[in-house]
């Protein structure tokens, strides 16, 4: 960040001497900033994972869901400024609607994440516009089966098996990779599991607040290729695999109420006061 | 007098010449826009009764008088728990079916709720469609369509009908075109009124359907055998048959059959 | 020079990736007089302290009705919150009006945050300087948003905005156990208006500033100003 002050990083659109765009790295260090967000492609569909840090007692458990669904079969989760995020996914179902008024059949994921890419982009090119605090974790299946991207603030779109953005990225992309690595491909319902597993884990460099995990899937099988999340048993299932892979302590447990209050007192004092005194969702 | 409508209340040709269209840069006759259906879907027909709602359309499609196609389904589920019925024009049909996919997939977007508080109801599908097709007519550019929404909604049967006029109405039976003349009052001799609906079980509203079909499969020159049921029952949920076929069908001289023309019985 | 350059739009981030523009319109909030929300299972309610500008003038409306089914309380600039409110009860007519169809009040959160959002990625306007608490009874029951200038909004069992604020909250997670499970709606206007006295400097209670709105099962949106407040004093 040596060029900070020489005025080149003022505008976007603009490049300094070397090269670079600098609200575009800018960018990128709001999702640095984020909660983690994970994809993983699997032989027959894919997931999708988030870790929602809580930071008040007051805010309604499992409610505030951060993953979205672009078209009926596309998923979609970020980190960085949640609110770009919808803004970008709003333009996704645009697209995703208009393909589908044209062609009468769903967008092929691959096209969308075309114009994903685009349309990112070109937030890129312009000094009366921001580029995306965001960086998007997005798939589905089409007829050509599974897909996975991510699309980061400068509009890169990449195909990935297994992506990780946010704080905790570093640690999830090592596990993924371990995951990953095997011969055979996962399966949907393996992958719940351990993308529960890869966000306990990545946690660990957030550790000081309080989380719930969100997890999704596009399944040819489980969902019927459509996007759903991961809920009830399922859901359970998943977070106690991960707690035991990871013996992390029990975070978001309502039944033992006493320690709840007791570490929600706390948690009350140090995290939702926060900078401002704003409760909030990363 | 002028009898030609085309002429009244404009100043007469003989006197003030031909009118300028250029001066409005308006075209030499007036734009026009639908004017008749072309392939059509005929009859829907639908009643109530004691836990849910019934309705049935056949799946022919017919160009003028040919029976061009012979398997249109035109009964669309939305959700679990309505059906949408359509008779007329079967291109303005399959728009209104994507206008429909398109609304269950916004109701499906950030809806934590969409199994179930928030799910789709009939009534939402009723009034959007009445929207659309009042929208329509009032553009002078109708879609050329009656419509019968039925479903369950908060336990209760719905059943409404709206046509290309956008006009709207309910009754415990109901049924569009042809139907509305033939199949109409052999439903109403099970259900006449709102507190029939409680004396009349599924197994007779199924064959009241049944033989409503049949009727109008024998007098309607544009049906077809085969024909779609959709069953909407508070405990069964939305059953929708597929391929089913009039049956026990009589095709005996009209003298020889009893209840027929002016023969007393 | 010790200037804050990157803090004149909204169109620029921070070398740390923060937009300061946006941060400071959270603080317009914390100019406005404090209100309090709050749910339990069946109800919904807000309370609101009024401010006059001086002895003369009327005070500030604070609660704004959007439907039978939903309304808001806001902290921040008025003109701002009479948009968004505008912009609600427009969205509310026009489900009734193509649906059928109660707005539900997750919808309104995310209408919301989406308008919202737009301010925050071009050049030439500004976010909006108003921070709402959003009340309602829906298909699904009682809910209660916060919306932020930032385009975020999120569902709270309680929750407060404005100045002091901080009071209001801290007291709501101490009794949160206690005011999720009331039954009748006046003893949930009891705890709200408990919890706005914990945001309160000078000022005292009067039928003149206190406001009140409450939303629930078989109960439509009622506000309650003046003499109708005495009861909860």
């Amino acid at each position: 960040m040596t060029s900070i002050g020489t005025g080149y990083d003022l505008s976007n659109s603009v490049f300094s001497p070397d090269g670079r765009n600098f609200q575009v790295e800018y960018a990128v260090k709001a999702v640095e900033n984020g909660a983690t967000s994970i994809g993983i492609k699997c032989s027959d569909g894919v997931v999708f994972a988030v870790e929602k840090l809580i930071t008040s007692k007051l805010l309604v458990p499992r409610k505030n869901v951060k993953i979205q669904t672009i078209d009926r079969h596309v998923g979609c989760v970020y980190s960085g400024i949640i609110p770009d995020g919808r803004y970008l996914v709003n333009k996704g179902r645009e697209e995703a609607s208009s393909f589908k008024s044209l062609y009468s059949r769903p967008i092929p994921v691959p096209s969308l994440a075309d114009r994903m890419g685009q349309y990112v982009a070109a937030h890129t090119l312009y000094n009366s516009v921001r580029p995306f605090g965001i960086t998007a974790i997005f798939g589905g299946i089409d007829s050509d089966g599974p897909h996975l991207y991510m699309l980061e603030p400068s509009g890169t779109c990449w195909g990935y098996k297994g992506a990780a953005t946010g704080k905790g990225r570093q640690t999830a992309k090592a596990e993924l990779e371990k995951i990953l690595d095997k011969e055979t491909e996962l399966t949907t319902e393996e992958a719940i599991k351990q993308a529960a597993k890869v966000i306990y884990m990545a946690h660990e460099d957030n550790k000081d607040k309080d989380f719930e995990l969100e997890i999704s899937w596009c399944s040819l099988e489980g969902t019927k290729g459509l996007h759903k999340f991961v809920t009830g048993q399922q859901l359970e299932d998943a977070i106690e695999f991960a707690k035991k892979e990871t013996s992390v302590a029990d975070f978001n447990d309502s039944d033992d109420d006493e320690d709840d209050n007791n570490d929600a007192n706390v948690s009350s004092d140090d995290e939702a006061v926060d900078r401002d005194g704003d409760i909030n969702i990363e | 007098m002028n009898h030609d409508p085309f002429s009244w209340g404009r100043p007469s040709d003989e006197t003030y010449g031909a009118y300028d269209t250029k001066i409005a840069q308006a075209p030499a006759f007036p734009k026009m826009n639908t004017t008749q259906p072309i392939v059509t879907g005929t009859s829907v027909i639908s009643m109530k009764y004691n836990n849910g709602v019934i309705i049935a359309a056949d799946n022919l499609g017919s160009y003028g008088s040919l029976l061009r196609f012979t398997n249109v389904e035109r009964l669309i589920p939305v959700g679990n728990s309505t059906v949408v019925g359509i008779s007329g024009d079967i291109s303005d049909m399959q728009h209104i079916e994507d206008l429909l996919e398109e609304m269950k997939t916004e109701n499906n977007y950030d809806n934590s709720y969409v199994d179930d508080e928030e799910a789709l109801k009939p009534s939402y599908v009723f009034e959007y469609l009445a929207t659309v097709m009042y929208n329509r007519r009032s553009k002078m550019n109708p879609l050329w369509n009656a419509i019968i929404v039925a479903g369950m909604e908060d336990k209760k049967p719905f059943l409404r009908y709206v046509n290309l006029l956008g006009v709207t109405y309910s009754s415990p039976t109901l049924a569009t075109g042809f139907g509305a003349h033939l199949a109409l009052p052999l439903m109403r001799r099970v259900v006449d009124r709102e507190d029939d609906i409680e004396k009349t079980t599924l197994e007779v509203a199924e064959n009241t359907i049944l033989e409503s079909m049949k009727i109008l499969y024998y007098r309607d020159a544009r049906s077809s055998r085969k024909f779609s049921m959709a069953i909407i029952d508070n405990d069964q949920g939305l059953i929708l048959k597929k391929g089913l076929q009039v049956e026990n069908m009589s095709w005996e001289f009209a003298k020889n059959i009893r209840g027929y023309g002016t023969q007393k019985v | 020079m010790f200037r804050n350059n990157y803090d004149g739009d909204t169109v620029t981030f921070s070398p740390t990736g923060r937009l300061f523009q946006v941060e400071y319109a959270l603080e317009a909030i914390k100019q406005g007089s404090v209100t309090v929300g709050l749910r339990s299972k069946n109800h919904a309610v807000l309370v609101a302290l009024k401010r006059n500008a001086d002895e003369l003038s009327s005070y500030q409306k604070k609660i704004i009705k959007c439907d039978t089914h939903m309304g808001l309380s806001l902290a921040g600039l008025a003109p701002d919150a009479r948009v968004l409110s505008n912009y609600l009860r427009q969205q509310c007519n026009y489900s009734q009006l193509v649906y059928n169809r109660k707005l539900s009040v997750e919808k309104a959160g995310h209408l919301l945050s989406d308008k919202a959002q737009r301010n925050t990625q071009s050049y030439g306007g500004r976010p909006y300087g108003v921070g709402l608490l959003i009340i309602g009874y829906d298909n699904s029951g009682a809910h209660l948003l916060e919306f932020q200038p930032s385009g975020n909004t999120l569902e709270l069992y309680g929750t407060a905005i404005g100045a002091r604020s901080q009071g209001s909250k801290t007291y709501l997670e101490r009794v949160l156990d206690e005011f999720v499970d009331v039954q009748t709606s006046e003893e949930l206007i009891k705890f709200g208006v408990e919890a706005l006295r914990q945001s309160l400097k000078d000022e005292t209670l009067t039928t003149d500033n206190l406001s009140i709105a409450i939303v629930g099962k078989d109960l439509p949106f009622t506000l309650y100003d003046g003499e109708n407040v005495s009861s909860f004093l």
